[in-house]
């Protein structure tokens, strides 16, 4: 929006902003109890079950038991490693996918995209997966869980929705200017979509971060265990007829699920102004 | 693996005539594998517990390579299941009781009665009831190195104080117990009726013993199949005796003595409601919890001090439940050998057996002259040192929980420095306790019992919590197909 | 599932099959890495669902017991029942969903304060990143029917319900799927705007001038510019998901009870408690045939929604 309209809408319907900054301020609270919740209880070394607006006996132990586990530093670098090759991965396939979509006219097209409608319906379930993961030498290793999700139609169908709204005048305009479809796609296509970029690669690393069930199914060397693996455990604990039960084991727990919450409150400011600004095609254009 | 079985069989036969020298022979026969592939889940020493050193310490104590793998715990039947589809088993594996009956019944377990009857273990485990207990029509596809255990219930002594009662022993004074505790002042905050006595994580159990966390109200009625007195397969869930549990149930939980959410709550809502004192009565595991149980309360500045209470009179006695097995595959190519060498040792007495038990010197145990956690040890004062992964807690046991172990080490450092409650508990628990029954499965149970069983758990739940008549609820079951399941679950099995 | 363009068409088409191959070969190259991901990680796998014509249980070979499976299913009450409970969750909780993240991507586009706008945005996404067990833990605690319930709590003190006559939302027959709903919104709403942000963000802001110059009001603008360039991302996005309708399982299994069951089990808690409370060792043949079952249907409704996308917006579907 540019800074003349906005100027005009603020003249215009104030009343309007004041409710709508109020009803966010309620819905943003409503949003928070349930946190707050868990966040309050993480800073409690009281186990406590009902709700508390504040900690009664107020630490960082939980924290402090999460971030010297030793055991975590691993599955971190494990889970950094994948979420980046894999969002990586992810968002060339979805994008070189998306980009031969919008092709009309390209003899196939339509094939190519029912052949990735069929994948979102159709699935051989768990034991075929499996046997196609072992004979494919991806289990218990970290290409396996990389590769699986990689591709991911649902994604990639949006992406092709982004596409869609690049007008057609700059492939036109590209062509024109001698440009392969590949270089078209490298100075067209991908600076125009930074918006897509942004919010589908978040899509990407958050799956890829939060990755619980590829791990369980085709990890069983814990040396390649990932953060939500290890995080998992700490949170479920062990429910064994016998265990070592920890002093504080709720406390903990809180802190790991606050702790899995983290690293995306530290990543998300670098990718927001993608969201807040946008992608002004208009500029570009010139 | 056909001519093995072959060979098995003949085996048998020559033992009935000549038994003791077979004893000699099997030995010389028995060749020693090379190398052992185990499948466990997490109550073996994971990774970050120091399994590398447990594994180089079993290596070094046998002289065979051992290979573990170790799936996550949640997943660990998800992966046991596409693993045996796979095809590459293990030559080892751990099995939970339900697992252990299926898979036996597949034949994918390697019978190992007779390795048993040929083995020291025969001698060494104390109660061959647990063993027996494992038997399928004779056959033997598992040890079990401890006991099962099973749920004891605590009382919290403050607040029979506060209500100036004595433990009950009947369900007469249980009842009496319960409604102190809902009406009157049990925690002594000077309010009366913001308490309430019981808590369960689900009214009933989701396997074998079922009834384990409310057994009081229970007591004799059983919700599944068990062979009765008399030898024969019946359903529990059609007896009177479930019908009168089902109505005690609803009494409590309209009277208020049994927690409203007890139908949502988690294991953990549990524990956190009991820590936070807001009920008095609590049925969970016997030995090692009672010390966590209390460890937790005094963090919460509760009063820690519970009771294990001896089971009731009408419930007679409190289930034990069947413990995870230790079972060698159709795969491994030498069974003899890793009966031998690797279950046979698990529970040697000697170097082994404490191996299992607590696990490696200097990283789970340790004898030297330190301090651990704000305590300091002697030179050569045996304890557990500090949890790898869980920083601030000790280490109580490896594999082995040596309180629950079938056959005793020649020498147990800690026998005397089992906590008191903890000791107390497994005492009364084992003074009133029955083996919850293998049910062998069949292909009408393992067709028929799944919508069974969540139509059973329905029906508890809607008479306990929703004031559904026991007869309401019946007619349900027979309208809903149950009875007819049922009916069909038993005959198959009594066909058996 | 062809955009009309009735000039490039016709100019096309008067080329030969193998030139207009030729002129499209680098494409050809751009998806093939697609197509080998297609090829090992869903079609490959796919062989499995003849596993539904079969009795499998992962250790004796399958062997084929034809249409057993499949008359076993459809001959289960409780399957039904799951069958219908599913459907009529995932699509109400797909609807509310969206709705509300549409509603709320709308109304997000409109904050003037740019730090207001961050903030929330950043804590409308936190509950995506917690996990469902933590959630149904969290949530059990804020419906509880006991004074720690704070909807319960705060219902009393407005005078709504009276003090012993709390509602045990997620144990009454009655109240459960409200809460399912109301859980679900909580979660995902937040995540869902994400989508529609971007594209928000790339609304031509010439249109919004061209808008105001024609003196369009805030209403105005958001009716005839904002909404409809909305309006293809949520068409794409509800058809998407109604392929994954059928799946729903996580959620509900979480948040179920004994006492639910009814309204509240679905497809894959029913498989899940089959296999469980049943002999432990799944029945691989009879799941895959359910599966097979939900994908058929999935597939009818992405069928059918496809159908009338392409009816409503010319010729377009969604892929």
């Amino acid at each position: 929006m540019s800074k003349e309209a906005k100027m005009k809408d603020k003249v215009h319907i104030k009343p309007f902003n004041i409710i709508n900054g109020i009803l966010f301020v309620i819905v943003c609270l409503i949003i928070l109890v349930p946190i707050w919740k868990v966040l309050v209880d993480s800073l409690d070394l009281r186990t406590a079950y009902g709700m508390k607006l504040i900690p009664e006996k107020f630490g960082f132990d939980g924290y402090i038991s999460v971030f010297t586990n030793k055991t975590l530093y691993r599955p971190l670098i494990v889970s950094l490693l994948t979420t980046v090759a894999g969002t990586f991965l992810g968002l060339t396939i979805s994008t070189l996918g998306a980009y031969v979509l919008i092709q009309w006219e390209m003899p196939g097209r339509n094939f190519f995209a029912n052949f990735l409608l069929f994948t979102m319906i159709f699935s051989g379930g768990m034991i075929p997966t499996y046997l196609v993961m072992k004979s494919l030498h991806l289990t218990n290793s970290l290409l396996g869980v990389i590769l699986l999700p990689a591709l991911s139609v649902y994604n990639l169908v949006l992406m092709r929705n982004f596409f869609e709204g690049i007008p057609q005048s700059l492939f036109e305009a590209a062509t024109l200017d001698g440009c392969t479809p590949m270089a078209t796609f490298f100075r067209v296509v991908l600076p125009l979509s930074k918006a897509a970029l942004a919010s589908i690669g978040l899509m990407f690393a958050v799956s890829y971060w939060n990755d619980y069930t590829n791990y369980k199914l085709y990890i069983t060397n814990d040396q390649l265990y990932n953060f939500q693996m290890k995080l998992r455990s700490i949170v479920l604990g062990s429910d064994l007829p016998s265990a070592n039960g920890g002093a504080t084991e709720n406390t903990v727990r809180n802190a790991a699920v606050i702790t899995a919450i983290l690293p995306f409150m530290i990543l998300y400011p670098f990718l927001q102004k993608y969201f807040v600004k946008g992608v002004n095609i208009g500029a570009v254009k010139e | 693996m056909l001519k093995r079985r072959m060979l098995a069989l003949a085996a048998t036969a020559a033992m009935v005539a000549t038994s003791v020298p077979m004893v000699a022979m099997a030995d010389e026969e028995v060749e020693k594998p090379e190398k052992i592939t185990i499948m466990v889940d997490g109550t073996v020493f994971t990774q970050a517990n120091g399994r590398a050193e447990f594994e180089a310490r079993w290596e070094e104590l046998t002289g065979i390579d051992l290979e573990i793998i170790q799936p996550d715990h949640d997943a660990y039947y998800d992966v046991v299941g596409q693993t045996m589809a796979g095809g590459d088993w293990p030559d080892v594996i751990i099995l939970s009781s339900t697992y252990y009956a299926g898979y036996a019944a597949e034949g994918v377990l390697w019978d190992m009665s007779e390795a048993y009857e040929n083995s020291s273990l025969m001698e060494r485990i104390e109660d061959q009831s647990v063993i027996d207990g494992l038997r399928m029509d004779g056959a033997l596809y598992g040890i079990s190195p401890t006991r099962g255990n099973g749920c004891v219930t605590y009382v919290k002594k403050a607040w029979l104080d506060n209500c100036g009662l004595e433990a009950p022993t009947n369900y007469e004074e249980y009842l009496n117990m319960l409604n102190a505790f809902t009406t009157g002042d049990p925690d002594g905050n000077g309010v009366d009726g913001d308490t309430y006595a019981v808590s369960a994580a689900g009214l009933i159990g989701g396997e074998a013993p079922y009834v384990n966390y409310l057994p009081e109200f229970y007591q004799d009625a059983y919700p599944s199949f068990y062979k009765n007195e008399e030898g024969v397969w019946v359903d529990g869930f059609t007896e009177d005796a479930m019908k009168e549990a089902l109505q005690r149930l609803q009494d409590a939980y309209e009277a208020g003595y049994i927690d409203k959410e007890s139908l949502t709550n988690g294991t953990k809502d549990c524990r956190n409601k009991f820590y936070e004192d807001k009920f008095g009565v609590f049925t969970y595991w016997a030995g090692t919890w009672a010390t966590n149980l209390k460890t937790n309360l005094e963090a919460n500045e509760v009063d820690s001090e519970l009771i294990a209470l001896p089971a009731i009179e009408e419930t007679g006695a409190y289930f034990e439940r069947v413990a995870p097995t230790w079972c060698i595959t159709e795969g491994c190519e030498n069974p003899e050998g890793v009966f031998k060498y690797f279950i046979e040792t698990m529970l040697d007495g000697g170097d082994m057996q404490f191996l299992w038990t607590y696990g490696v010197e200097g990283v789970h145990w340790s004898t030297a002259a330190e301090e651990v956690l704000g305590v300091t040890y002697e030179e050569g004062e045996f304890h557990m040192l500090e949890n790898l992964e869980t920083e601030g807690t000790l280490y109580t046991k490896a594999h082995i929980d040596p309180m629950l172990a079938v056959a005793p080490l020649d020498y147990d450092p800690k026998a005397d420095a089992i906590p008191e409650e903890s000791r107390i508990s497994t005492e009364v628990f084992n003074s009133t306790k029955k083996q919850a029954q293998l049910v062998v499965s069949t292909d009408e149970m393992s067709m028929l019992n799944g919508d069974l069983t969540t139509l059973k758990n329905e029906i508890v739940a809607l008479v306990v919590t929703n004031g559904m008549t026991v007869e309401e609820a019946y007619e349900k079951f027979e309208a809903d197909g149950g009875a007819a399941w049922s009916q069909e679950i038993v005959d198959s099995l009594n066909a058996k | 599932m062809k955009k009309k363009n009735v000039n490039n068409s016709v100019a096309v088409r008067k080329v030969p099959l193998s030139a207009r191959i030729y002129k499209y070969r680098w494409f050809y190259l751009m998806f093939l890495p697609v197509l080998i991901f297609g090829i090992l990680f869903y079609y490959m796998p796919m062989l499995g669902v003849l596993l539904s014509f079969t009795k499998y249980n992962g250790i004796k070979d399958p062997t084929f017991v034809g249409m057993d499976n499949f008359e076993r299913m459809f001959s289960m009450p409780k399957f039904w029942e799951a069958f219908w409970n599913t459907l009529e969750l995932s699509i109400i909780k797909l609807l509310l969903n969206t709705g509300m993240a549409v509603i709320l991507s709308l109304l997000l586009n409109e904050i003037i304060n740019l730090k207001l706008k961050k903030l929330a945005q950043t804590i409308i996404y936190l509950p995506h990143f917690m996990s469902w067990v933590v959630t149904a833990s969290v949530w059990g605690m804020i419906l509880s029917p006991t004074s720690e319930g704070l909807v319960n709590t705060f219902l009393i003190s407005i005078g709504v319900l009276e003090k012993g006559s709390e509602v045990y939302f997620l144990g009454s027959v009655k109240w459960w799927r409200f809460a399912y709903y109301v859980i679900n919104i909580w979660k995902d709403t937040g995540w869902g705007t994400i989508i529609f942000m971007a594209t928000l963000s790339g609304i031509n802001p010439e249109l919004y001038e061209a808008a105001a110059i024609d003196g369009a009001g805030r209403w105005k603008k958001m009716r005839y510019v904002t909404f409809p360039a909305l309006l293809n991302t949520i068409i794409t996005v509800l058809i998407l998901n109604l392929a994954k309708v059928m799946n729903l399982f996580e959620s509900v299994f979480v948040l179920q009870n004994d006492a639910v069951v009814s309204t509240a089990q679905v497809l894959q808690t029913y498989i899940y408690a089959q296999t469980f409370n049943g002999s432990g060792i799944p029945n691989y043949g009879y799941s895959t045939a359910v599966g097979l079952f939900r994908s058929l249907v999935g597939c009818a409704l992405v069928l059918v929604c496809n159908y009338l996308s392409k009816k409503v917006r010319e010729g377009r579907g969604i892929v």
